[in-house]
């Protein structure tokens, strides 16, 4: 990048910017590419760039249109990149109205504001996971393959990410705003440094000595992909983006990029416990695979169904259930060619560098917390 | 392997015998050379061609009758030049001539060679190099032409390699020299091959465009060998594990083999396996071009035996101590599986990325990457033969959000049911009885036998008619909820 002429990207809007990945679209923006940053999210104190690096930040909640159209006016962005969602760790009532408030209200509420002010391009982030019933094996998948939605969708955060994807696919050159040009974005298995769930809660397992046992018999291949490569693929996007706002006819069919949604992945898909064992071996874990106990997928399902009646009888949420061990056995990975082919995608890092550096980053962190 | 061993090994591996008999019975094959039409000088050459090749004289004797003689002559030509290459007792000056004017020579009616030293194993196809000679006068010139051009550069090239110093005293020190060394020695020849494949029309000519699958084919299947005979190179004096991998592990090269070292060693070999494997893919593109079947089996066995030869080697420590290889039974299981198809093949390419996968230690620093690399393998064969098609799972969740709205009717459709079935058996019921009475039934008696013999079957009669009525009341609904 350094020796080639840095992209020019304009007044940029990072939407979310704090999160986990978020801020990594803002670092790689002021690292790969000539633009102006501002950012909102609903806390703007974590994940703050230095004041040197001139990012403006905006505390606003996404699902407030008269705030965000406020904002709008006042960074009048060109490109904006939505990439807010409330983590999708809880199942109940309550998340699910937050997942809905703000995955599809507040999207809503985004690209009405996006059309308001004459923004060119809005990149969307969504997630590879809409394709998947949560139980069926996705073999190679790519765009072609439907977005499971409404009863299909077991995952209700999936759904709304489905729902928020197709408003943002919709404004594509709608009536309300020609000139707004949209893409998504459909990352699968993000990890990396700020990664507070994946990386983290695997650590954890090495940490409380449970490598030893492993589900299924470990040829389901999945794709796990380095956070800084998905905030590559949103820029490319949006790079293209804005190259096609210029032209005076509409692109090619199969060179379109706005109006699609991308996978991005880290162009690797990798057997889900070596994924898991090479985590740990970074970790720390000083052992082979000669301590492992290999559980059959079935009974793991019937353990998981044991466990799920005892922590309901105890009332408490089950650490150990079947859609786990559901998870941990399916294949679910994706062929990338269309981010290939239309958006020059590449991974930046590969995975075995990503692993190494995000498991630093969490143990290092742990040790921040044990130092205070 | 003495015959009661033998036996014992067969008895106790009864997959290996049988993959053994299946080839030696079941295995037909595309051509076969007819030796009653053959010239003298003809015979002569396939006679050479067993004496100098284990591997390759079967594969060549079933090739289509267009490329058989061109590509047997290519490999004595390369075996030839190879003999004088190797043989250590030949002067240096003497010899680079010879290397780089081989193409020449074999021009010359009659031309033989008689000077190897005595124990050079294949000393004999020289002596009777004429034979070689006078057939290849007859080849069709463009397959001939081919043929003396690969000659030309690798004849140079072993040249280059003799004279190299640095090379011959130190072996190969970087990647590049590594991956050079394997384009001299497999990589030229594969050109040739690819070259007279396309030129009889028996391959894809989209392969003359893409010469680095050609590349990869050679590559794969050298650097196998190069890993698989570092124990047996070794005890040669020689070295073709390149300086840049195993300076990582040990400090010296004799350090890989001493016993405290096995765990450096057994990493250093699995970087190794990961350079060879990034092949793979290559050679399976390179194997969807080709038209012919015979030629399909010339390629594809040699690429089967050496992924299986990879999984054999990959971290496993006896190849620093003594010749490994495939079984016999493997071997034969792999020719089979080698002389079908792509798919066949792809298959067995899968089972062995699986394999390895499966051996892979995560104390080895390049456990992702061979991870990563196996994942590839699969994700590419998968690209080629989709295992999923994106239109049928549409369609499937069409079918199934369909079939909810048909749900939510279900119970009120199979009561229905269940009622019109139990209500067809009562009128029918009714209608036979009616029909009996007519023609003079005694009901009353029946009724007063049955009555009488109630008191005796009144405990098992309670348990008959549940029994019935349950199965009379499930079988519509188990249709119902087939139909649907």
């Amino acid at each position: 990048m350094a020796s080639e002429k840095k992209p020019e990207l304009g007044s940029v809007l990072v939407i979310g910017g704090c999160g986990f990945l978020g801020h990594h679209v803002v670092r790689v923006l002021l690292r790969d590419y000539i633009c102006s940053v501002c950012v909102i999210d609903l806390r703007c104190t974590r994940n703050r760039r230095p004041e040197s690096d001139g990012v403006q930040y905006f505390e606003a909640d996404i699902t407030d249109a008269a705030r965000l159209e406020e904002i709008f006016n006042q960074v009048k962005p060109q490109v904006v990149v939505h990439t807010a969602s409330p983590p999708a760790q809880s199942n109940d009532s309550v998340s699910h109205a937050l997942f809905k408030k703000v995955n599809v209200n507040g999207t809503a509420a985004i690209i009405k504001a996006c059309q308001q002010t004459g923004v060119t391009a809005l990149v969307y982030t969504s997630s590879a996971s809409v394709m998947s019933d949560n139980k069926s094996d996705l073999i190679n998948a790519d765009e072609r393959w439907p977005v499971i939605r409404g009863a299909q969708q077991s995952e209700y955060y999936s759904e709304t990410k489905a729902a928020a994807e197709e408003l943002v696919l919709q404004a594509n050159r709608s009536a309300a705003a020609p000139n707004l040009l949209t893409c998504s974005i459909r990352p699968s298995g993000i990890m990396g440094e700020g990664d507070t769930m994946t990386l983290y809660h695997l650590i954890k397992l090495y940490q409380n000595g449970k490598t030893s046992v492993q589900v299924g018999d470990n040829d389901n291949l999945f794709d796990f992909t380095y956070v800084e490569n998905v905030a590559h693929g949103h820029l490319l996007a949006a790079v293209a983006l804005l190259q096609t706002s210029k032209l005076k006819i509409a692109p090619l069919d199969h060179e379109r990029v706005d109006g699609e949604a991308f996978i991005i992945t880290n162009d690797s898909p990798v057997y889900f416990w070596d994924f898991c064992r090479a985590v740990w071996n970074a970790a720390g874990s000083p052992h082979g695979t000669e301590h492992v106990w290999v559980l059959p997928r079935d009974v793991g399902i019937v353990l998981g169904f044991l466990s799920e009646v005892f922590f309901g009888i105890i009332r408490k949420p089950p650490t150990f259930n079947r859609q786990r061990i559901i998870y941990s056995c399916m294949t679910r990975y994706y062929d990338i060619s269309k981010a290939k082919k239309r958006l020059g995608y590449k991974p930046l890092v590969p995975l075995d560098e990503a692993v190494r550096r995000s498991v630093k980053w969490t143990l290092d962190q742990q040790k921040g917390e044990k130092l205070q | 392997m003495g015959a009661f061993t033998k036996a014992a090994y067969f008895l106790l591996h009864p997959n290996q015998l049988r993959s053994i008999v299946q080839w030696k019975v079941w295995h037909d094959p595309v051509h076969k050379r007819d030796p009653s039409k053959e010239t003298e000088t003809e015979k002569a050459c396939f006679r050479h061609l067993e004496l100098t090749s284990r591997s390759f004289s079967a594969v060549i004797q079933e090739l289509n009758p267009e490329l058989l003689m061109p590509i047997c002559l290519f490999y004595l030509v390369l075996r030839g030049l190879d003999t004088i290459e190797d043989d250590m007792t030949i002067d240096l000056a003497k010899k680079e001539p010879l290397l780089r004017g081989f193409a020449d020579l074999m021009e010359i009616d009659g031309w033989t060679f008689t000077e190897n030293g005595p124990n050079e194993k294949d000393r004999e196809l020289l002596v009777h190099f004429d034979d070689v000679i006078s057939e290849l006068k007859k080849v069709k010139k463009p397959y001939y032409d081919i043929i003396r051009e690969i000659t030309v550069k690798m004849g140079n090239g072993m040249a280059d390699y003799a004279l190299n110093a640095e090379h011959n005293t130190n072996g190969v020190n970087t990647i590049e020299e590594y991956e050079l060394y394997c384009h001299y020695v497999a990589g030229l020849v594969g050109e040739g091959l690819t070259r007279l494949f396309v030129e009889s029309d028996l391959a894809n000519p989209a392969l003359l465009e893409r010469m680095e699958l050609t590349e990869s084919m050679g590559q794969f299947l050298q650097k196998t060998n190069i890993i698989r005979d570092i124990h047996e190179d070794f005890v040669d004096k020689r070295r073709f594990w390149p300086k840049t991998i195993w300076s990582k592990y040990v400090n010296n090269w004799e350090d890989m083999f001493k016993l405290e070292n096995r765990e450096k060693a057994l990493q250093c070999s699995s970087e190794m396996v990961l350079n060879a494997l990034k092949h793979t893919e290559e050679c399976l593109f390179y194997m969807a071009g080709i038209r012919d079947q015979s030629v399909f089996n010339f390629v594809a066995i040699p690429q089967a035996m050496a992924i299986a030869t990879l999984e054999l080697v990959f971290r496993n420590p006896a190849i620093f101590e003594r010749n490994v290889k495939i079984t016999k039974g493997d071997a034969c299981q792999l020719m089979m599986e080698s002389t079908q198809n792509l798919r066949v093949l792809c298959e067995v390419f899968r089972r062995y990325a699986r394999r390895i996968h499966k051996k892979n230690d995560p104390r080895d620093p390049n456990y992702l990457a061979i991870s990563v690399q196996c994942g590839k393998i699969e994700q590419f064969i998968e690209s080629i033969f989709p295992t999923q098609d994106p239109k049928k799972i549409a369609l499937t969740q069409v079918q199934n959000t369909n079939a909810e709205s048909v749900n939510t009717m279900d119970t009120g459709e199979t009561t229905f049911l269940v009622a019109s079935v139990l209500g067809v058996l009562f009128v029918i019921g009714g209608l036979m009885m009616g029909a009996a009475w007519l023609m003079g039934a005694r009901f009353d008696m029946a009724y007063d036998d049955i009555t009488s013999r109630v008191g005796t079957l009144v405990k098992g009669a309670a348990e008959v008619s549940s029994v019935t009525v349950s199965s009379i009341t499930s079988i519509p609904t188990t249709v119902v909820h087939q139909e649907l």
